[in-house]
């Protein structure tokens, strides 16, 4: 097996680096917030009113394209010469945790700004603020997983971004039916008495892929 | 010759399988009870009031009433039942039959639902649940020596080999014996390729990249039957070919992912980088599927077997007639899907053979 080490100093400088450039190329990270916000815009236009429900679903499957959007390109931003170059300083799993962490950290902030525009635009039927965090919290964290393995075994193939889609979309679907029904939870849309225990399949299914796309990485990066 | 014996007992199971499990006959059973005094209202279950005289037409289902002794009994739980004072044989498959309905029932319960009993001794035992429902909210339990007149006894099964009669899945009770083997043979396979794509990634063998890719493609296959033969069940016995149940869609998904997965495998062309990507992408589907087919069907309510507290599998809810073809059944299809799996191996060995030859 591969043996790895792990330097924290090394997985702040990846993430660093990818902030660094995020914030370089504007037209990236601009891009894919106009593209939440038109959404959420045409939604506000066309319904005029909405649902709690519908509310709910429009906002995650917002969340769920500008996510894909955006982190189809985390790893083919940069070209080749630069990974070789990556390869030589960090470990895969460095890469890989500073890759998850970033990819997480936007995720979660789109889906903050998502809902912060649907709450300006269509008025905010959230009851249970704090369970609602906690659904989105883990939510996202397991959607922003997936696109990043997805990311990284799609990024070198023929049609990256068909391919990104077609590979990601139902191995996310879990996470996001799980996500949904505890905000509607938190809604007050639905009665669950179990809904700790939802969060802690979110979890669970959080760590499972986690813990998969930890194992399987060191594999894929040694092209 | 001597290596292959495995797909011929594959194929023997499979016959097995398919003779046994489509000639066997079912148990006969009761179809329908219809009131001939009250006027037909078409359901299979009414309500009649204590103190009554009702007769009643029985439908059966492989039954021979004729030149047998039939015995009937409406059975109240845990109480008694009243025998049927009179039976008139209409035909080998209805029967008529006229009962007593006692004054005195041992609760306040407004309505007590009774079971209909039916024997002779070529058929054995014929039961009907909810037969009837009878109206006693005016009489007091002081008084259930009626229901004790003539108990239920004697009761014998039919001898020989049948399949248990269910009301609502009646014939298609079969289809045990190729919906769920398929399922879990597709499992088997896809941990089968599981096992192999992680061979790959430790040893980077080719060879072990075209068998975990080979068997994912029969077990998709396998999973699309499984999708079929289950819609067709779903048809006879829910009503409609495909439901917003979980399990459904949850096992569509499932397929979705595996299908990606040979799309991907499509997409790439350097083999290296396709065998590593479609090892990895393999590895991760799996894991993937767990919380799809195992977690979530069990989290909600569900109309499918084995799911939101509806019985399945395990301990009395199948019958070990079943199960003397269900398991052969299982085992017959996975070594059908090794063995299509190998096929598609050969296949593609030599046709990587040609290509670098040139």
């Amino acid at each position: 097996m591969y043996i790895c080490t792990m330097n924290l100093s090394h997985v702040w400088a990846i993430i660093k680096k990818d902030v660094d450039i995020e914030l370089r190329q504007k037209y990236a990270i601009g891009g894919t917030f106009l593209f939440a916000i038109t959404s959420a815009y045409i939604i506000y236009k066309s319904f005029g009113e909405l649902k709690a429900m519908e509310w709910n679903i429009l906002v995650w499957i917002i969340v769920l394209y500008a996510g894909l959007n955006a982190i189809v390109k985390s790893f083919i931003q940069e070209s080749k010469e630069t990974y070789l170059y990556y390869y030589t300083l960090f470990g895969p799993l460095e890469v890989i945790v500073a890759k998850l962490i970033y990819n997480y950290l936007f995720t979660l902030f789109l889906s903050l700004v998502v809902v912060g525009v649907f709450s300006v635009l269509l008025g905010n039927p959230i009851e249970d603020v704090s369970l609602f965090m906690k659904a989105l919290l883990l939510g996202t964290l397991g959607i922003s997983s997936v696109f990043t393995f997805v990311s990284s075994v799609s990024g070198s193939t023929s049609s990256s971004a068909t391919m990104m889609s077609i590979l990601s979309l139902p191995l996310v679907l879990p996470s996001v039916l799980i996500m949904e029904r505890t905000t509607a939870v938190a809604m007050r849309l639905i009665n669950d008495s179990e809904r700790y225990e939802d969060l802690v399949i979110l979890a669970g299914i959080d760590l499972l892929l986690i813990g998969m796309i930890v194992l399987i990485f060191p594999g894929l990066w040694k092209e | 010759m001597r290596q292959n014996w495995w797909k011929f007992l594959g194929i023997a199971l499979l016959i097995y399988t398919v003779v046994i499990g489509m000639s066997t006959p079912l148990k006969p059973g009761v179809l329908r009870i219809d009131p001939l005094s009250i006027g037909q209202n078409g359901n299979d279950s009414l309500r009649i009031t204590h103190g009554e005289t009702h007769k009643f037409r029985v439908k059966g289902y492989n039954t021979n009433f004729t030149d047998n002794d039939n015995t009937a009994w409406l059975k109240l739980d845990s109480i008694g039942a009243v025998m049927a004072n009179k039976v008139n044989i209409v035909n080998d498959t209805e029967i008529d039959l006229t009962f007593d309905i006692p004054n005195h029932f041992p609760s306040r319960d407004t309505f007590e639902s009774l079971t209909l009993v039916l024997y002779n001794k070529e058929d054995g035992t014929a039961i009907l649940p909810d037969a009837i429902f009878v109206k006693s909210d005016l009489t007091r339990g002081d008084n259930i020596a009626e229901w004790e007149v003539n108990p239920i006894a004697n009761l014998t099964d039919k001898p020989g080999m049948q399949f248990p009669y269910r009301s609502v899945l009646h014939e298609t009770i079969r289809n045990t014996f190729f919906h769920i083997p398929l399922w879990f043979s597709m499992f088997i396979l896809l941990v089968v390729s599981l096992v192999y794509s992680v061979k790959y990634l430790r040893s980077g063998n080719l060879q072990h990249d075209i068998y975990a890719s080979a068997l994912v493609n029969v077990a998709v296959l396998f999973g699309i039957l499984g999708i079929i033969t289950g819609s067709l069940w779903a048809k006879y016995t829910w009503g409609t070919f495909w439901t917003t149940d979980v399990k459904l869609n949850m096992s569509t998904v499932a397929m979705l992912i595996y299908v990606a997965s040979l799309i991907l495998r499509s997409s790439i062309n350097d083999i290296d980088r396709r065998a590593k990507l479609s090892a990895s992408y393999n590895i991760f589907a799996f894991a993937a599927l767990i919380p799809l087919v195992f977690i979530i069907p069990r989290l909600t309510d569900s109309l499918h077997p084995g799911n939101g507290g509806n019985p399945a599998l395990g301990g009395e809810d199948m019958e070990n007639t079943l199960r003397m073809v269900f398991y052969p059944a299982i085992i017959g299809f996975t070594l059908l899907g090794l063995w299509m799996s190998s096929a598609l191996i050969r296949y593609e060995v030599l046709k990587d053979k040609w290509m670098s030859r040139g």
